[in-house]
């Protein structure tokens, strides 16, 4: 491991291409339905509305024909604090007049309610990591800015530059590595020349190592932009009549069928 | 019809006027030039000459400030022809990821013809021709910042030939490639040009520029030369004055008409030449004398051990994250103190990783790595230790300056050590070292300088630490040819008066004048190590590696093809020259 590579400290997209059921939907429809379905798990206050959004997130997996190995991965760094904070919960009384009583000593009393809190807590959780991640491996950040600019458009006719909102993001995400390739040829460069690179020191001795990297990041990012700048001028952004887009979004019969599915499993978890 | 491109006493001033040294000039002034449909044309000059305002104007990304530029017959000055102009003339730029726009390779070829508010079908017609005739189709779903170099550039060409331009300008947009991906984009060109598209491409490069259909070298804004290059080339002085060089092959032409070699006048391009030699006439009864080598360059292996020793090492960068990509596999390098070793290879086989071991930027995560005295397997050697005695000038070092004058910039390395002589005598050490003048230069502002002068200052800046390895990752890369020949003499005399240097380099005549021993990598480890003269006479196995050796081994090889005595080992025109002399000598003897 290096420390040079602060690429490794970007948070990564993890989308996987692929041609599944979940793939073809309209973006649109992807960001709605996830949206929704992280809603209703925030608010269901059942188990039984837990569990069927667990269920929904791991058939998401075996709908997208993937395995979910990062949603594993996330979910097993996960538990230990899920862990410690399920004890938390059932500890220190969330619902204190709730159910039967489990257990009684000194200050400490433990009922029913506090283990299936502390249980609840855990399925959330879980259920959150499964869906989110399903959610950041069938989409793409492209097809996350394209759906999103669609679903924003109305907000184009109070006054809202929707496009260029989207663009600036969307240029934004394209140079986070940059930036960071940038970053670590300066810290390079500066470590060739005898700068202690590693030295832990006070935030004093941190603060000045970082002061000659800030120059020479800016100029070369304020370079870039400026090239970029150029590029998109060259390739007639912005002098054109309206800007269209390759990608036609057109909802079709497996959209409306997502929706219904959706729906019906929102409403499954809130009122069951 | 119109001309393609017309620039009517164009003069253009860049608004910020405020220099070390007063108003500054105008960059382009009164320039008036036509360029024709079809047309192929080079254009060069010294950094500074005004040939990057040039192509702005021309891709009406700036307007004149006086005089009038006319693209495709539309007045670039007025706002509403902007969409259609510049659908006609596209541009790629030299960096090939600053010019990307889109997340995936697909997305980024849509953009331009998005821009022009085509119909989603067309888009998608336009998207999938321009992405097949640069090879990129099966790519079109990659995240386009996971892209090779030469992949990215081709990608910006893609995105550029998207929106059907009838002219495509190319600035500098082979400076960061390395020779196979220089062919292949030079290819390319001439492809687009057959195809009806007009070609202009700005280049460094005299070679290129030699097989264009017409030159055109600025100087201090103005048109200097138009015309064939053949014309340009024909006038060393001249083009001296103009901060270029003759193309190697023009070279190698006259060091050969030197020695007496009849070969026809205009010769400029390298298959030219190859094409022009005479075969070798050996008289009835005379027999070539053996090509034997001379064996004058070469010594024996120095019995001492190796100042440098680099085992089976392996890196894989990103190691364990979805991004994680293997640079060396199994390297090997051996060099010996006070001689200078070249590293070539394509990009992306390892050299610069490589390099970045030997000074402890990284550490070994399979093999051994051995400097002097420094062990860098042993993590309790101190990387500060290390670059004292192993200076690495990494490549393109300008775009780390953070300092404002060149005194603070050379002095930030001595900075962070406890020396046993005042600053000030050890900056001024380093700065006369590589020919800047302590006094002249100590208080300039870096951005007053110029490219070759930049380049000075970063070698000085390493240079400062006293130490005894230099390490260069693409020294010459992105300078004019006059500031080339001046960055290697400096290199030359530091490595007469007995310095280490490992550098790496896509240019083979850099290498042929400073190294000693070559090693080519690939893929991450090495496929041919030797003296020089022996790398360079594998003509055929370079090739084969995507690498062009010498001009002058090139030559070589050809006339021993043709049946003259050469020696091999050859890889300077001056061995050249004196090789052919002495072989004709021993032909008029035997008669």
């Amino acid at each position: 491991m290096s420390e040079f590579e602060f690429l490794r400290d970007l948070p990564i997209g993890q989308y996987v291409p692929g041609d599944s059921i979940l793939h073809r939907l309209d973006p649109r429809t992807r960001i709605l339905a996830a949206t929704a379905l992280i809603l209703a798990l925030t608010f269901t206050p059942r188990t039984a509305g837990l569990l069927v959004g667990l269920a929904v997130g791991l058939a998401g997996w075996a709908l997208a024909r993937m395995y979910p190995g990062p949603a594993l991965k996330g979910w097993r760094a996960a538990l230990p604090f899920l862990l410690i904070l399920a004890l938390l919960q059932i500890l220190f009384q969330a619902r204190p007049e709730e159910g039967r009583v489990l257990y009684r000593g000194g200050w400490l009393v433990i009922s029913a309610g506090d283990v299936w809190a502390g249980i609840n807590l855990i399925l959330r959780f879980s259920a959150y990591i499964f869906l989110l991640g399903l959610f950041s491996s069938v989409i793409s950040a492209s097809q996350i800015t394209r759906g999103s600019e669609a679903l924003l458009r109305p907000l184009a006719r109070v006054g809202f530059p929707v496009h260029d909102f989207v663009m600036v993001v969307q240029v934004t995400l394209r140079f986070f590595p940059l930036l960071a390739q940038t970053a670590e040829r300066i810290a390079k460069a500066q470590a060739s020349r005898g700068a202690d690179w590693n030295a832990r020191g006070n935030v004093f001795r941190r603060a000045q190592r970082m002061a000659p990297m800030i120059v020479p990041l800016f100029v070369t990012s304020l370079r870039r932009a400026e090239n970029l700048a150029l590029a998109m001028d060259a390739r007639a952004y912005g002098s054109g009549p309206a800007r269209t887009s390759m990608v036609e979004l057109k909802f079709g019969w497996v959209d409306y069928a997502a929706f219904i599915v959706a729906g019906a499993v929102i409403a499954l978890m809130v009122l069951v | 019809m119109d001309p393609l491109v017309v620039f009517e006493g164009v003069s253009y001033s860049y608004e910020t006027g405020e220099s070390a040294a007063g108003p500054r000039p105008p960059a382009l002034k009164d320039v008036s030039l036509t360029i024709e449909a079809g047309e192929f044309v080079a254009v060069v000059g010294a950094n500074g000459s005004g040939k990057s305002t040039f192509a702005r104007l021309a891709a009406a990304l700036l307007i004149p400030t006086s005089g009038s530029v006319r693209l495709l017959g539309l007045d670039t000055r007025a706002a509403a022809h902007r969409a259609r102009v510049h659908a006609g003339v596209g541009v790629v730029f030299q960096f090939p990821e600053d010019q990307i726009v889109g997340m995936t390779v697909e997305e980024d070829v849509a953009f331009g013809p998005e821009n022009l508010g085509l119909p989603p079908a067309e888009i998608r017609a336009r998207v999938e021709s321009a992405l097949r005739e640069v090879g990129l189709w099966e790519h079109r779903l990659r995240p386009s910042n996971m892209l090779s170099a030469g992949q990215t550039q081709r990608l910006a060409l893609a995105g550029v030939l998207a929106m059907r331009p009838r002219c495509i300008l190319f600035d500098e947009a082979s400076t960061m490639l390395d020779p196979s991906g220089r062919l292949g984009l030079m290819a390319a060109m001439r492809r687009l040009n057959r195809e009806g598209i007009t070609v202009v491409f700005i280049t460094h490069f005299m070679e290129e520029a030699a097989e264009a259909g017409r030159v055109i070298a600025f100087h201090q804004g103005q048109v200097a030369f138009d015309g064939p290059p053949r014309a340009i080339f024909q006038d060393r002085e001249r083009l001296a004055g103009l901060g270029l060089d003759l193309p190697p092959a023009a070279r190698a032409a006259s060091a050969l008409r030197r020695a007496r070699l009849d070969l026809p006048a205009g010769i400029i391009t390298l298959p030219e030449l190859l094409a022009a030699l005479p075969p070798f006439h050996a008289r009835p009864g005379a027999e070539a004398a053996p090509p034997g080598r001379s064996g004058s360059s070469r010594m024996p292996d120095s019995p001492n051990q190796a100042l440098i020793e680099v085992r089976d090492l392996e890196h894989v960068y990103l190691k364990g994250t979805p991004l994680a990509h293997r640079a060396l596999h199994g390297a090997n390098l051996t060099t010996h103190a006070g001689r200078a070793h070249g590293l070539l290879g394509k990009t992306g086989s390892g050299k610069s990783t490589l390099m970045q071991h030997l000074n402890a930027l990284l550490r070994p995560q399979g093999g051994r790595v051995r400097v002097g005295p420094f062990d860098l397997n042993d993590a309790s050697v101190r990387r500060r230790d290390v670059v004292r005695q192993v200076g690495l000038v990494l490549q393109n070092p300008e775009a780390q300056f953070f300092a404002y004058y060149v005194g603070d910039e050379i002095a930030f390395g001595p900075r962070q050590f406890d020396l046993d002589e005042p600053l000030r005598e050890r900056v001024r050490w380093a700065m006369e070292w590589v020919g800047l003048d302590f006094e002249t230069f100590k208080d300039r502002p870096l951005f007053a300088l110029s490219g070759g002068e930049r380049r000075k200052v970063a070698l000085a800046s390493i240079l400062a630490l006293k130490p005894s390895v230099l390490l260069l990752d693409e020294p010459t890369a992105g300078l004019d040819p006059r500031s080339r020949i001046d960055v290697l003499g400096k290199l030359s005399a530091m490595q007469i008066q007995g310095m280490t240097i490992v550098l790496s380099s896509h240019q083979m005549e850099d290498l042929a004048l400073l190294a000693r021993e070559l090693t080519v990598y690939e893929k991450g480890r090495d496929v041919l190590s030797g003296p020089t003269e022996d790398v360079f006479d594998q003509v055929d196995v370079l090739k084969a590696h995507g690498l062009e050796p010498p001009a002058a081994a090139q030559v070589a090889q050809a006339l021993r093809s043709l049946g003259w005595p050469i020696r091999a080992g050859i890889t300077g025109l001056r061995d050249l020259e004196s090789a052919v002399v002495a072989a004709l000598r021993g032909a008029n003897e035997r008669v």
